[in-house]
C-alpha cells in the first residue's frame, strides 16, 4: 500500500528525512514515533504529495506520488496536525465540498454524511459555521472529511491532539477497524501510550532517520526489556542516540547519527532546581 | 547517498523548464470531470460569498454603510475632479491634435503606473494565497488538478487586487466620456476594455509569483524588494524628469511640449496601456469598429496570459510549493551588542524616566512591530511618498504662483500627515489590546497592574506617532518657507493629534476588544476600528480647523496689502490674535478630552475584563 523507497528531503541544507526505506502493507497499522523535529511531520506531507522528496520514490497504492498525485491521492483521507476548514461554511457544507471534490453523487454524498456524522457524533453543530468549532469539533469534522470516500491509506499527523477522552477511545477503536479491514492506517504521535495501544509496528524516527522498525514487543526484546513501557523503551533509544550518536548496534536498529553530547545544566550557568521550602500550614489555602 | 551530487541534479533540473502538461489533458475516466470540479469550485465561492453577505448585513450594518459611503464619496470627488480637469484641457487646449496628444499622454502614464501596480499586486496575492495559506495546503492534498487549485485562487487574486482599479478609473472614463461628448457605444465598452486590461497584469504577476518561487524560493524576498525598490527609483526617476527644469518655464507651451515628450515612452505600442487608452479614444471619436479592434486586440491577450498562466501553475505550482517549504526563514539580526540593536537601547534610554515594567513593555511591542514587515511596510512607502512630495514641494512652486495658499498647503499637510498617522492608530495601536487578551495569561501572571499595561501601550503610540509626525511636517513648513510662528503653532498642532489619536486608539482599543480574533487587520476593520477610525478623522479636522483658519487669516493680514484696508477701520490684528489664542487653547482642551476620556473609558473596561 505504502512504499518508501530511500526517499530523502532536506530544508535548506539540512536533511529532515534521510534515506527513508519503507513498506507498510494492507490491514497494517504503523506509527511513526520521533521527538520534535525528527521529520515525522516531513514524512506525512511527502506520503499525501505536499512536499517533493529531494531523491528516491514514494508510492501509494501503486501510484507514483510526484508523478501521479491526483491517482495517488484519490486512495488517501489526510488529517492534518492543524485542521483546515473553510470559516465561512458550515461542516456538513464542508463535508459535501469535499465529496464533490473526490467524486461521489449527491445519494453516496448524503449516505456517507450521515454515516460519519453518526460516527463522530457531529450532528449538534454539524449545521453551524465552522468558525465557532472548538479544536476537538473542528478535528472530528476533519476525520469525517477524511473517512468520506473510504480511503485506502489514512494518514494520520496527531490525530488524538485536541479531542476529549470520549473522542480519542473512538478514533482508536476506528483506527483497528479500519485497519482489519484490509486497509492501512500511517499515523504519526507523540501519544505513545495510543501507539502501544493500537499499532501492529513502529517506527523510531530520529534525527531525519528509522533508527527502529518493528513491533513493540520486538523492542523490548532488542532492549532486553521484557516490562518496560513504550515511554521508557524510546526514551532509552532516543537518549543513547543523543549521547553516543550510535543504535549501539540493537538488531532491530536501522542505522546512526551522529549525536551531540548531552548538556548538564549547570554548564549553562543555571542554579539547580531546589524543592520549595515547606511552610507550616496553619489553615486552609 | 551523495547529497553533493544530488543537490546539483536538483539544482540541474530546477533550472531546466518543466513539461507543461495541457489545463485538460487526457485523464482516466474516473475523476472528476472539469466542468463538474468547475463548478464545486464555484459553489465553494458562492456559498462563502453568501455568508459573508449574511453577516455583514446582519452584524456589521454600520460599517458596510461607512465603507459603501465613503467609497461613493471617493468615487464622487474624482469623478469632479477628473471632469473638472478634462474640462480644463479641453477649454485650455484649443488645438485638436494638440488636445488628443495630451490626453493620450495622460491616459498613457496613468493606465501605465496602474498596469505596473496591478502587476506587483497580484502577484504578491497570489504569493500569499498560493504558498502561504492553509487552504492551498488542503486543496493540493485533494486529488483536484493542479489547475484548477490555481484558477481558483487566480480569479480571486483578479478580485481583489482590481476593485481600487476600477474605483480610480471607472469615474475618470466616465467623465471624460461626457466632456467629450463620446457616443453611447464608449459607454458600453467600457466595462469589457477594464476587465480585459485587469486580466492582463494579473496574469503577468501570476505568472512572474510563479517563476520566482520556482526557481529561486530562496532568494524570493530579495527579488520582491529589488522589485519594489527599482519600481520606486523608476517612479521618482520618472517625476523627477517631468518636473525638473527651470521654475520660471512651468506651465508654458515650452513646457508642456517638453513634457509630452518625456511621456512619450507610455505610448510603446506593445503596452496594453496603449491598447486601452488608444481604443477608448477611438470610440469617443465614433470611430466604433478601430474601438472593437483594440478592445479584441485586449481580450484576445487576455486570454492567453490566462491560458500560459495556467499552464505554468500546471508545472511549476507543485514543485514550487515544496520548494518554498524547504526554505527556512532567517531572520535578519540587526548588528549590536548585547541589549539589543541601537534602536531598541535608544527606546529605552527615552523611557528611561518611566517605571521598569512600562519600558519593557514598550520594548516588546516596539519588537513585535519591527519584526512584522507587513505591519509597516505600507506605511513606509505612504510616509516616503509624503516625504518625497515634501522635500519637491517648491518644484511646484506655491510661493511662486499662490503666494496667498501657502499657509493653506501648509496646513492642509498637516491634515494629510494626521490622517495617515490616524490609519496608523487604528491600524497597529488600536487592535494591540485584542492581540494580548490572547497571550494575556503572559502578562496576567506577571507582578504589574493591569494599568501599567495600557499605559505602556500609550506611551508607545505617542512615541511612534509623534516623531514621523512633527518631522514631516516641520520638512513640509521649512520647503514652503512659512513663517516661524506657523511652524510653531503646527509643531504643537502634531503632538495634539498625535496624543490624542494615540490616546484614543489605545482607550477604544481597550473598551472594546476582539479577542477572538488573530489578525489585526480583521480587529481594525470591525465595528471598533472603524469608530476609531472615525472619530479620529473628525478630530483631525476639528483640531486642524481651530488653528488653521486663525492662523490662515492672521497670516494673510500681514501679507497682503488687500487687507490694509480692513486693518485701518477695524482693530483685526488684536481680534485674530485673540482668535488664534482662543482656537489653540480649544485644539489643546479638546486634545486633552480626547486623550484623558477613552483612556478613562478604557482604563475602567481593561481592569474589569475577563482573559
Amino acid at each position: 500500500m505504502i512504499q518508501f523507497a530511500d526517499v530523502s528531503r532536506s530544508y535548506d541544507g539540512k536533511v529532515a528525512v534521510d534515506g527513508l526505506t519503507l513498506e507498510v502493507q494492507g490491514g497494517e497499522l504503523f506509527a511513526l514515533l520521533g521527538p520534535n523535529g525528527a521529520g515525522k511531520t516531513t514524512s506525512l506531507k511527502l506520503l499525501v504529495g505536499l512536499l517533493r522528496p529531494d531523491c528516491g520514490e514514494l508510492h501509494v497504492c501503486g501510484h507514483d506520488v510526484v508523478g501521479q498525485p491526483r491517482d495517488a491521492a484519490r486512495h488517501i483521507g489526510y488529517v492534518p496536525d492543524q485542521p483546515f476548514l473553510y470559516d465561512k461554511l458550515t461542516g456538513r457544507e464542508f463535508l459535501e465540498f469535499s465529496a464533490e471534490m473526490r467524486g461521489l453523487d449527491r445519494a453516496m454524498t448524503r449516505r456517507q454524511i450521515d454515516r460519519e456524522s453518526a460516527r463522530f457524533r457531529l450532528a449538534p453543530f454539524l449545521d453551524d459555521l465552522t468558525e465557532t468549532y472548538s479544536h476537538g469539533m473542528k478535528q472530528r469534522v476533519v476525520f469525517a472529511s477524511a473517512l468520506l470516500h473510504d480511503p485506502d491509506v489514512l494518514v494520520l499527523d496527531e490525530p488524538t491532539v485536541g479531542l476529549d477522552p470520549r473522542s480519542v477511545r473512538l478514533v482508536k477503536d476506528l483506527l483497528r477497524e479500519f485497519a482489519r479491514g484490509g486497509r492501512t492506517v500511517f499515523m504519526s504521535t507523540h501519544t505513545l501510550s495510543v501507539a502501544e495501544e493500537i499499532s501492529d509496528r513502529i517506527g523510531i524516527f530520529h534525527r531525519g532517520r528509522l533508527h527502529f522498525l518493528g513491533t513493540v514487543d520486538e523492542l523490548r526484546g532488542i532492549r532486553c526489556s521484557h516490562n518496560a513501557s513504550l515511554e521508557a523503551l524510546f526514551l532509552e533509544l532516543t537518549e543513547e542516540e543523543e549521547a553516543d550518536g550510535s543504535a549501539s548496534g540493537c538488531p532491530g536498529a536501522v542505522s546512526g547519527t551522529a549525536g551531540e553530547p548531552r548538556t548538564d545544566v549547570t554548564e549553562l550557568g543555571l542554579p539547580p532546581f531546589a524543592p520549595l521550602p515547606v511552610e507550616e500550614e496553619d489553615g486552609p489555602r | 547517498m551523495n547529497s553533493d551530487t544530488d543537490s546539483g541534479a536538483t539544482a540541474a533540473a530546477r533550472l531546466s523548464w518543466p513539461a507543461m502538461p495541457g489545463m485538460w489533458a487526457a485523464e482516466p475516466d474516473d475523476f472528476l470531470p472539469p466542468e463538474r470540479e468547475a463548478r464545486a469550485f464555484w459553489w465553494l465561492r458562492c456559498r462563502i460569498a453568501a455568508t459573508l453577505m449574511r453577516q455583514t448585513f446582519r452584524n456589521a450594518r454600520f460599517r458596510f454603510a461607512l465603507v459603501l459611503a465613503l467609497s461613493a464619496m471617493l468615487w464622487g470627488a474624482l469623478f469632479w475632479m477628473a471632469l473638472d480637469g478634462f474640462q480644463f484641457v479641453r477649454q485650455g487646449i484649443g488645438h485638436a491634435a494638440t488636445h488628443d496628444l495630451t490626453i493620450r499622454a495622460v491616459f498613457g502614464t496613468f493606465f501605465g503606473a496602474l498596469m505596473v501596480m496591478l502587476v506587483f499586486s497580484s502577484g504578491i496575492i497570489l504569493y500569499g494565497s498560493l504558498f502561504q495559506s492553509r487552504e492551498a495546503a488542503y486543496l493540493l492534498a485533494q486529488p483536484v488538478r493542479t489547475q484548477r487549485v490555481f484558477l481558483h485562487k487566480f480569479q480571486e487574486a483578479v478580485l481583489l487586487s482590481s476593485w481600487g482599479f476600477l474605483l480610480l478609473v471607472s469615474p475618470m472614463l466616465l467623465a471624460y466620456g461626457i466632456v467629450a461628448e463620446a457616443p453611447w457605444y464608449y459607454y458600453l465598452l467600457l466595462l469589457p476594455f477594464m476587465v480585459a486590461f485587469i486580466y492582463i497584469p494579473a496574469a503577468l504577476g501570476a505568472l512572474v509569483c510563479l517563476a520566482i518561487v520556482y526557481w529561486i524560493p530562496g532568494a524570493r524576498l530579495k527579488v520582491l524588494s529589488l522589485g519594489v525598490v527599482l519600481l520606486l527609483a523608476a517612479a521618482i526617476w520618472t517625476a523627477w524628469s517631468v518636473i525638473a527644469g527651470p521654475e520660471s518655464d512651468m506651465l508654458t507651451p515650452d513646457w508642456f511640449r517638453e513634457m509630452l515628450g518625456r511621456l512619450s515612452f507610455t505610448e510603446g505600442r506593445l503596452l496594453p496601456s496603449w491598447w486601452l487608452s488608444s481604443g477608448l479614444l477611438e470610440a469617443t471619436q465614433g470611430d466604433w469598429s478601430q474601438s472593437v479592434l483594440f478592445l479584441a486586440l485586449m481580450i484576445s491577450n487576455a486570454l492567453m496570459g490566462r491560458q500560459l498562466a495556467i499552464a505554468a501553475a500546471g508545472a511549476l505550482y507543485r514543485p514550487a510549493y515544496s520548494a518554498l517549504c524547504g526554505q527556512h526563514r532567517q531572520r535578519w539580526r540587526w548588528p549590536g551588542r548585547r541589549g539589543g540593536p541601537w534602536f531598541d537601547r535608544l527606546l529605552l534610554a527615552l523611557l528611561a524616566p518611566m517605571p521598569a515594567p512600562m519600558r519593557l513593555l514598550a520594548l516588546k511591542d516596539l519588537r513585535i512591530f519591527r519584526r512584522d514587515p507587513v505591519q509597516w511596510s505600507q506605511f513606509l512607502i505612504f510616509f516616503g511618498l509624503l516625504l518625497l512630495y515634501f522635500v519637491n514641494i517648491r518644484r511646484l512652486s506655491y510661493d511662486v504662483y499662490y503666494v496667498g495658499w501657502v499657509n493653506m498647503v501648509s496646513f492642509l499637510n498637516l491634515a494629510v500627515v494626521g490622517l495617515l498617522m490616524s490609519t496608523f492608530t487604528t491600524r497597529f495601536i488600536y487592535p494591540m489590546i485584542s492581540l494580548e487578551g490572547r497571550r494575556f495569561w503572559v502578562l496576567g501572571l506577571m507582578p504589574i497592574s493591569r494599568d501599567t499595561v495600557l499605559w505602556s501601550k500609550f506611551f508607545f503610540a505617542v512615541g511612534g506617532a509623534t516623531l514621523p509626525c512633527c518631522g514631516l511636517v516641520l520638512l513640509s513648513d521649512v520647503m514652503l518657507r512659512v513663517a516661524p510662528m506657523v511652524i510653531l503653532s503646527h509643531q504643537l498642532t502634531c503632538v495634539i493629534l498625535c496624543v490624542g489619536l494615540a490616546g484614543t486608539a489605545v482607550g477604544l482599543g481597550a473598551r472594546l476588544p476582539n479577542l477572538r480574533e488573530e489578525s489585526p487587520s480583521r480587529i481594525a476593520a470591525g465595528f471598533g476600528g472603524t469608530l476609531n477610525l472615525v472619530l479620529s478623522a473628525l478630530y483631525i479636522v476639528a483640531v486642524v480647523l481651530l488653528t488653521a483658519v486663525p492662523m490662515h487669516f492672521y497670516q494673510a493680514t500681514r501679507s497682503t496689502s488687500t487687507m490694509d484696508a480692513l486693518r485701518g477701520s477695524i482693530p483685526l490684528d488684536t481680534w485674530l490674535f485673540w482668535w488664534l489664542g482662543a482656537g489653540t487653547l480649544a485644539s489643546i482642551v479638546l486634545g486633552i478630552l480626547a486623550t484623558a476620556i477613552p483612556l478613562a473609558i478604557g482604563i475602567r473596561a481593561f481592569r474589569r475584563l475577563e482573559f
